[in-house]
C-alpha cells in the first residue's frame, strides 16, 4: 500500500514522515518522532500506556492511524516537564507518593491524569479512582497513584499535601 | 488512615554493629526513588525502546488448536511476500539438547516436559509456537503469518486436571503420561490414627484458579550476533541476567565469556521473566542465522495466552483437632496443573505441603503433591509460587471454625506459634523458624480492623437490613530468601571514584524493585556518604553473579554483599585517611563524605574526593606499600532461609442482587524485618494484595472444553482498575532477621496473604446464610450461583 | 498486533464519503471513532481493504434541534454529548448513559454514530436508542433514509445500514412535561461492556403513566425492548408503581445467552435488578418534573 506524509507537532518540535496508512500514531510516535514515552501494553484500547493529548484532548495513540493526526499537535509524557527538564506538577507527584514502580504505565497515567485534573481541579476520593481507571497498573495496586492525584491536585491549588521525605536524610 | 510500627526484640545482637561509624541516615528512611525521575518523563528505556542498526522483526506462527498433527507446513507463499526475510521452523533451529532448563531450578524438582522450542510434529497447546517469520517490520512479519499454509489435525486434548488425571489422552507422547512431579509424604500410622480419631476431623476440598502475571510489559528481547567475534549481545526484558546468559551460550554452544546480557529497564515480571522461555531461546539461535539483529516484542494477545499461567490448584486437606481445638494433625493432597510446556518455577506443590503447618504449632503432617500436563499455556513462577500453601491452610482454618463452632480468631490464636515458642522445628524437620512474629501480627490486625465492632455490626446489618458483611483473615509466614543453591548467593562491587562518587555493580534485575535506590541507602549508610553519590548499576552480565531479582531476595542476600563491599571499601577509606590525617583509623568516623576524628568536631578532615584522589591520582600519599585504588567485591552467602509473616485482614460487603463484591477496609499487619525504606516496602505489599485480590474476584484465565483460550484480551481477563480496590492500610512490626542488615524478604508476601484473607471475607459473609463456598474464582456469576442455593 | 494493510480515504464531505462507500461496496469500511474498529483491526479480527475516515467532515458532527427531535451527528463525540448541558434536559436517557461509555479517553475519541452503526448489544447507546425509539438517518448516493431503532439493529454487530450507505445522524425525541428516566447498567470493572443494563423512560400525566419506554443491554443479540411491561405500566399511578413486579414482567422479553463473565440465568437476575431501580428512579424523576 502506498505510503503517505504526514506532519504534526510533537512536544512542540515539528515532525513529518512517510507511513503506510495503517501504522498506528503510538508506532509512529515511537519509531518517527523519538517519543518513547508513548508505551504498548495491550494495542487494544484497554491499558491506557499509550495515551497522549492530542490536539488538547487524551486520546489512545493504539486507537488511532498516524495519517489521521497529520497537522495535529501531541503532547506526549515527555513533553509534560517543565522546559528546563525538571519534573513537572503531575511528575513530581508521581515520585513523591511512589505512585511507580516498574514505571511502563506511568507515562500513560501522567498524560491521563493531567488531563484529569484540567477538567475536575478539586476531585473527590471516588472521582479520582473512577478518572484513572482508563488506565491499568501491575506493580502499585494504585495506592501511590491515587495519592499522586491528591498530591498534585493540591500543588496545583497552592496547597500542597504535607510529605515526610527523608531524600536529605536525617 | 491507621498506622501502627511495633519493633521486636533483636536476638542477633551478635551481628556486626550497624552503620558503625556512619550517621545511619538513609537506612529506614523514606528515600524518595533515584529511578523515578527518567520514569516518570518516558525517558525510560525499555526492551522495546533499543534500535539497533540493521535491525528486523521476529513474529510466531501459533497454534490454534489445543492438540493437533501438523499435516502440512509450506512457508514458502510467507516467504514471498516483500519484507520477509525468512521463515523459520523446528528444523532450522540449530542448538545442544538439554540446554533450556534453567540451571537455578534444577534444585527446585518439578515438571520435566519435552524440550521443543518450535513445534515438531504435533502442537500441543492454542498458542504453541510453530514457525517464526522475520521481516523488515512487525506490521510484514504479521502479514507473512497469514500466509503461510498450515494444515493441523485436531486430536482430543486435555484441558483439565481431572481429564489429566486419567491419562486417557496424554499431553506429551513421549513420556507416556501426564503425571509429573509426584512427591508421597505418606501418613505414618500416629497421623493416620490422629485424623481419624480426633475429636474434630474436618475435610474438604479447595480449588484455586488459573491466573498469570501479566506485567504491564509484555517479554521482548533483541539479540544481535557478531558473526565475526562469535559474540552474542542480548537486550532482554528480563528478571535475572546472569541465568540469561548462562542459557544463551548453552543454546549456542559458545563461551558464557561471548555473551553478553543487557537491560536497562524493565516493565514488571512478578517471575515471568525469571528464566528463559522457550520464544527468547529461539530468537537467541535465530540471531546466529539471520546475521541481523533480530527483535521480538510480545504483544499482549500472546502474553496472556502463551507467555506462562499459575495458580491452577486443587487440594484436599483434611485437618484433626482436639477436644480443646487444637490442630493436631493435617494431611493435604495437592495437584497442580502444569499446562503443557512448564518452566522455571513450575512444580511448586512439593513446597505447598512442607508449608502446610504455617504459622501454627501443628506438629504433625504429611502431603501428597503431583503436577500434571495438559493441553494449556506452561505453568512458570509468579509472585509467590507456593503461595496455595496460605490458600489452603488458611480457608482450612476458617472452614473448621465455622463447622465446629468457634471464632475464627479464637481458633488462630490457640493454634498459633508465640514469640516463646522460637525457634520452633517444623513436623518434617526441614525447617526451623524463628525470628517471626504471626501472634503479634494476628493482635495488631485484630486491633486496627476493631474485631469485636466489626462482627456487631455485622449481626446488626444483616437482622435488620439483610445486608451481607464479611471479615476475613489470613496468617502466613513465608521462607524468603531461598538458601538454596545459585539463589544463595549473590556478589557486589562498591568502587570509589576519584572525585568520591560511588559506583556499585550487582548482578540483580530490578523491575520495579526500587534497587537503583534501596542498595543506594545501604552503601551510602556504610560508605558515610549521601545517598546521591550512590549510583547503583545493575542488569547486566557484566556484573559479579547473581541469582537475579526474584524470590524476595534482594533485601536479605544483595544488600549482603552490598554491604560487605562497602564495609571492606570504608575500612581501607579510613586507613588512607588515617595516613593523611595523621591519626589511628579506629578514631575516625565519615559523614556526608567527610572523614573526621571523633570527638573533635572543629579538628582536621579530610574529604572523600581527597582520599579517593590519593588512591587513584595522587597513589604516592599512599601509606606505605598500600594497593592504589578503593575497591572491593564482596559476596553474601544466605545460610538459612529469613521468615517473613504477616496478617492481613479484610471487610467486604456482597451485593446480593449483582452478587458484587465491594471492600470496606483492607489491613496488613506485616513483618519483613528492618525495613530499608517503609515507602518501598509498603508500595511491594500494596501491589501485592491487588494481585491476590484480583486472582479471586476478576482475574480468571478461562478455557472452553477444547482448550480455546477465552480470554485473551485485557477485555475479558479482568486487571483490576483504580476503581476496584480498596485503600490499603498498613501495621508494621520489626523482627530483626539473622542477616547482615536483620532485613526479610517481603516483594511476595501481599501476593500470598490476599487471597485467603479476600476469600475469607466472602466467605463469611455468604455463611450468614449459611452457604459455604470453596473454590476460586468468586465472581459475581459464582456469588450469584452461591447465594442461590441458599433457598 | 498490528492491522493488515489497508487503502485510506479522507473525504471532506457526506456527499464525498457516500461516492467513496458506493465505490468500494464490501471493501470498505466507514472509521469514525475507531475505539472498536481499530482494536478489532489490530487484532486482525476483521479486515477491510478501504477505510474511509469521517473524521474529516465537519457537517457531521454537531448538536440541533428539529421538530420535536435531538438530533445528533454521527461524527459528535461521546465527550461533546455528556458534557453538553441541554442533553441533560431534553434527552437525560442520554445524557445518563453517557459516563458508562468506557472512559474518558476512549468518550473523547468515539462518536455517537460509531457505537450506534457498530451494534455492540453490550454497547450503551444502541439500547438508548431502542428505548427512545431513535431514528437513525442513513444517506447513501441515492438520498437520505431514516429508519427506526426497532427496525435499525438486526443482530449483534448487524444493523439496517446497506453496503453502500453511512449512518449520518441520530434523532432522538424529546419527550414532555411529567417525563422522567434512568440509565443503569452493571460491569465486573468500571468502564467495562455491561454484563446488563436497562434504560427506562416513563412519563405521566395527572399522576397516571402516559407512555413508558424499557430496554434492556447485554440480554440479547440486540437492545431489547420490554413491550408487555410497557404496556402495563400505562394507566398505572407513578406514585404506587411497584418496580419489582415491573421488573420481572419486563426481563421476560429478554433472552440472553452466558458468556465467561455471568450465565443467561445470572444475567436475567442481574437485570431484573437494574429494571427495578431504574424504573424506580424514572417514576421519581417523573414526578419530580410532572
Amino acid at each position: 500500500m502506498s505510503e503517505v506524509t504526514v506532519h504534526m507537532s510533537v512536544n512542540g518540535t515539528a515532525r513529518r514522515g512517510r507511513v503506510e496508512p495503517r501504522k498506528t500514531l503510538a508506532d509512529f510516535l515511537r519509531e518517527d518522532c523519538v517519543a518513547t514515552s508513548v508505551h504498548l501494553a495491550c494495542e487494544h484500547g484497554v491499558c491506557g500506556a499509550c495515551t497522549v493529548i492530542v490536539d488538547g484532548v487524551a486520546s489512545r495513540s493504539c486507537l488511532m492511524f498516524a495519517v489521521q493526526a497529520d497537522g495535529a499537535s501531541i503532547t506526549t509524557a515527555e513533553g509534560l516537564a517543565n522546559p528546563d527538564g525538571s519534573l513537572g506538577i503531575v511528575q513530581d507527584a508521581f515520585r513523591q507518593c511512589h505512585g511507580l514502580q516498574c514505571g511502563f504505565c506511568t507515562p500513560g497515567f501522567v498524560v491521563s491524569v493531567t488531563a484529569f485534573l484540567q477538567e475536575n481541579a478539586d476531585p473527590s476520593l471516588e472521582e479520582i479512582r473512577e478518572g484513572i481507571a482508563g488506565n491499568l497498573c501491575r506493580c502499585t495496586g494504585y495506592q501511590g497513584i491515587i495519592k499522586a492525584v491528591q498530591h498534585a491536585a493540591a500543588t496545583m491549588a497552592g496547597t500542597p499535601t504535607a510529605m515526610t521525605t527523608s531524600t536529605e536524610g536525617n | 488512615m491507621a498506622q501502627a510500627h511495633v519493633p521486636m526484640a533483636d536476638k542477633h545482637r551478635d551481628r556486626a554493629p550497624l552503620f558503625e561509624g556512619t550517621a545511619a541516615r538513609f537506612v529506614g528512611q523514606k528515600v524518595l526513588r533515584k529511578e523515578d525521575p527518567r520514569l516518570v518523563t518516558g525517558h525510560g528505556q525499555y526492551v522495546d525502546d533499543i534500535v539497533l542498526p540493521g535491525m528486523v522483526h521476529a513474529a510466531f506462527l501459533r497454534s490454534n488448536v489445543a492438540k493437533g498433527r501438523i499435516t502440512k507446513l509450506d512457508t514458502s507463499p510467507a516467504l514471498a511476500l516483500d519484507g520477509v526475510i525468512a521463515v523459520y521452523t523446528h528444523a532450522d533451529l540449530r542448538y545442544v539438547p538439554g540446554t533450556i532448563v534453567a540451571t537455578m531450578m534444577q534444585a527446585m524438582g518439578g515438571a520435566a516436559c519435552p524440550e521443543n522450542l518450535l513445534a515438531t510434529d504435533d502442537v500441543r497447546f492454542v498458542g504453541d509456537c510453530i514457525a517464526v517469520v522475520v521481516a523488515e517490520s512487525r506490521y510484514i512479519a504479521e502479514d507473512a503469518l497469514e500466509l503461510i499454509d498450515l494444515v493441523v489435525v485436531a486430536e482430543t486434548p486435555v484441558v483439565n486436571l481431572e481429564e489429566a488425571l486419567t491419562d486417557t489422552h496424554i499431553v506429551h507422547k513421549e513420556l507416556g503420561t501426564n503425571i509429573t512431579g509426584t512427591i508421597d509424604i505418606p501418613r505414618d500410622p500416629h497421623i493416620e490414627g490422629l485424623l481419624t480419631e480426633s475429636a474434630h476431623v474436618v475435610t474438604a476440598t479447595f480449588n484455586q484458579a488459573r491466573q498469570t502475571n501479566s506485567p504491564m510489559e509484555t517479554r521482548g528481547i533483541v539479540a544481535s550476533w557478531d558473526r565475526f567475534r562469535g559474540e552474542l549481545q542480548l537486550h532482554m526484558s528480563n528478571q535475572n541476567p546472569h541465568e540469561m546468559r548462562r542459557r544463551a551460550a548453552d543454546l549456542l554452544a559458545v563461551d558464557e565469556s561471548k555473551v553478553h546480557v543487557a537491560q536497562q529497564d524493565v516493565g514488571g515480571g512478578f517471575g515471568q521473566k525469571m528464566f528463559m522461555p522457550r520464544e527468547e531461546a529461539v530468537i537467541v539461535l535465530l540471531s546466529r542465522e539471520v546475521g541481523r539483529p533480530l527483535k521480538w516484542i510480545e504483544d499482549r494477545r500472546e502474553n496472556l495466552m502463551a507467555s506462562n499461567h499459575a495458580r491452577r490448584d486443587r487440594a484436599t486437606v483434611t485437618f484433626a483437632l482436639d477436644a480443646d481445638k487444637k490442630i493436631v494433625a493435617g494431611y493435604v493432597d495437592i495437584n497442580e496443573d502444569a499446562g503443557a510446556y512448564p518452566f522455571g518455577g513450575a512444580g511448586a506443590g512439593a513446597m505447598a505441603g512442607m508449608l502446610l503447618q504455617g504459622p501454627y504449632k501443628l506438629q504433625r503432617t504429611a502431603f501428597k503433591s503431583y503436577a500434571v500436563f495438559t493441553n494449556t499455556c506452561g505453568r512458570a513462577a509468579y509472585r509467590g509460587p507456593w503461595q496455595f500453601e496460605s490458600v489452603i491452610r488458611e480457608q482450612m482454618v476458617e472452614h473448621v471454625a465455622r463447622r465446629i463452632g468457634i471464632d475464627p480468631v479464637e481458633l488462630r490464636r490457640r493454634n498459633v506459634i508465640q514469640w516463646e515458642d522460637l525457634p520452633w522445628t517444623t513436623p518434617m524437620q526441614v525447617m526451623v523458624y524463628d525470628n517471626m512474629s504471626p501472634a503479634e501480627t494476628l493482635d495488631q490486625a485484630v486491633e486496627m480492623i476493631g474485631y469485636e465492632a466489626f462482627r456487631a455490626e455485622q449481626k446488626r446489618a444483616f437482622e435488620e437490613e439483610g445486608r451481607l458483611l464479611g471479615i476475613g483473615f489470613s496468617l502466613y509466614i513465608e521462607p524468603s530468601a531461598q538458601n538454596m543453591g545459585a539463589l544463595a548467593t549473590e556478589g557486589a562491587t562498591v568502587q570509589i571514584s576519584g572525585t568520591g562518587k560511588v559506583d556499585v555493580f550487582m548482578g540483580t534485575g530490578s523491575h520495579g524493585q526500587s534497587i537503583e535506590t534501596t542498595m543506594a541507602q545501604i552503601v551510602a549508610e556504610e560508605l558515610g556518604v549521601h545517598v546521591d553519590d550512590v549510583e547503583v548499576h545493575q542488569g547486566d552480565s557484566n556484573t559479579p553473579f547473581g541469582g537475579g531479582t526474584g524470590g524476595s531476595r534482594t533485601a536479605s542476600i544483595v544488600s549482603g554483599a552490598g554491604r560487605a563491599a562497602a564495609i571492606q571499601v570504608r575500612q581501607k577509606v579510613f586507613q588512607i585517611a588515617a595516613h593523611l590525617l595523621e591519626a589511628n583509623p579506629d578514631d575516625l568516623e565519615i559523614d556526608s563524605s567527610v572523614i573526621s576524628v571523633k570527638g573533635t568536631p572543629a579538628g582536621k578532615t579530610v574529604t572523600l574526593a581527597q582520599v579517593s584522589h590519593t588512591a587513584l591520582y595522587a597513589t604516592e600519599g599512599l601509606p606505605p606499600g598500600m594497593e592504589t585504588g578503593l575497591e572491593a567485591t564482596a559476596r553474601h552467602r544466605q545460610e538459612a532461609v529469613t521468615w517473613s509473616n504477616a496478617c492481613h485482614v479484610c471487610t467486604v460487603e456482597i451485593n446480593r442482587n449483582t452478587g458484587a463484591v465491594s471492600f470496606a477496609r483492607y489491613i496488613v499487619s506485616e513483618d519483613c524485618g528492618l525495613m530499608i525504606n517503609p515507602m518501598v516496602v509498603e508500595g511491594q505489599v500494596a501491589g501485592g494484595v491487588v494481585q491476590g485480590i484480583a486472582g479471586v474476584l476478576y482475574e480468571d484465565f478461562r478455557y472452553d472444553a477444547d482448550g480455546n483460550p477465552l480470554t485473551t484480551t485485557f477485555m475479558d481477563y479482568l486487571l483490576p482498575t483504580a476503581a476496584e480496590v480498596p485503600i490499603i492500610e498498613h501495621g508494621h512490626i520489626e523482627t530483626p532477621s539473622n542477616t547482615p542488615g536483620g532485613y526479610k524478604g517481603m516483594g511476595e508476601g501481599g501476593a500470598i496473604g490476599a487471597p485467603p484473607c479476600v476469600f475469607n471475607a466472602v466467605a463469611d459473609a455468604l455463611w450468614l446464610l449459611g452457604v459455604e463456598v470453596f473454590d476460586h474464582p468468586l465472581g459475581p456469576n459464582e456469588i450469584l450461583d452461591a447465594l442461590a442455593t441458599a433457598g | 498486533m498490528k492491522p493488515a494493510p489497508f487503502e485510506y480515504h479522507a473525504p471532506e464531505t457526506i456527499a464525498d464519503a457516500v461516492g467513496l462507500l458506493a465505490q468500494h461496496g464490501d471493501d470498505a469500511k466507514p472509521l469514525a471513532g475507531g475505539q472498536s474498529l481499530v482494536p478489532l483491526l489490530s487484532l486482525r479480527l476483521t479486515r477491510f481493504d478501504h477505510l474511509v475516515d469521517l473524521n474529516k467532515i465537519g457537517a457531521l458532527s454537531g448538536i440541533s434541534r428539529d421538530n420535536g427531535h435531538v438530533v445528533i451527528g454521527a461524527m459528535t463525540r461521546h465527550r461533546a454529548v455528556e458534557l453538553d448541558p441541554s442533553i441533560a434536559t431534553s434527552v437525560p436517557m442520554l445524557a445518563a448513559a453517557m459516563p458508562w461509555i468506557g472512559h474518558f479517553q476512549i468518550r473523547n475519541r468515539g462518536t455517537i454514530g460509531g457505537s450506534i452503526a457498530h451494534a455492540d448489544p453490550a454497547a450503551e447507546l444502541p439500547a438508548v436508542a431502542a428505548a427512545l425509539d431513535a431514528e437513525l438517518e442513513i444517506t447513501s448516493k441515492s438520498g437520505v433514509r431514516r429508519v427506526a431503532a426497532a427496525d435499525f439493529f438486526q443482530g449483534t454487530f448487524m444493523t439496517a445500514i446497506d453496503t453502500g450507505e453511512l449512518l449520518t445522524a441520530a434523532r432522538f425525541p424529546v419527550w414532555g412535561k411529567g417525563s422522567g428516566f434512568a440509565f443503569t447498567e452493571f460491569a465486573r470493572r468500571s468502564g467495562d461492556f455491561a454484563i446488563a443494563g436497562v434504560g427506562v423512560g416513563l412519563e405521566a400525566t395527572g399522576g397516571k403513566i402516559t407512555r413508558a419506554a424499557i430496554a434492556f443491554m447485554g440480554m440479547g443479540p440486540v437492545p431489547v425492548r420490554a413491550t408487555d411491561a410497557e404496556k402495563a405500566l400505562l394507566g398505572v399511578s407513578i406514585a404506587s408503581l411497584d418496580a419489582a413486579a415491573v421488573a420481572r414482567v419486563a426481563v421476560g422479553a429478554t433472552d440472553p445467552t452466558g458468556d465467561v463473565h455471568a450465565s443467561a440465568a445470572n444475567r436475567t437476575k442481574i437485570a431484573t435488578h437494574l429494571a427495578e431501580q431504574a424504573l424506580t428512579r424514572a417514576a421519581s424523576n417523573a414526578a419530580a418534573n410532572a
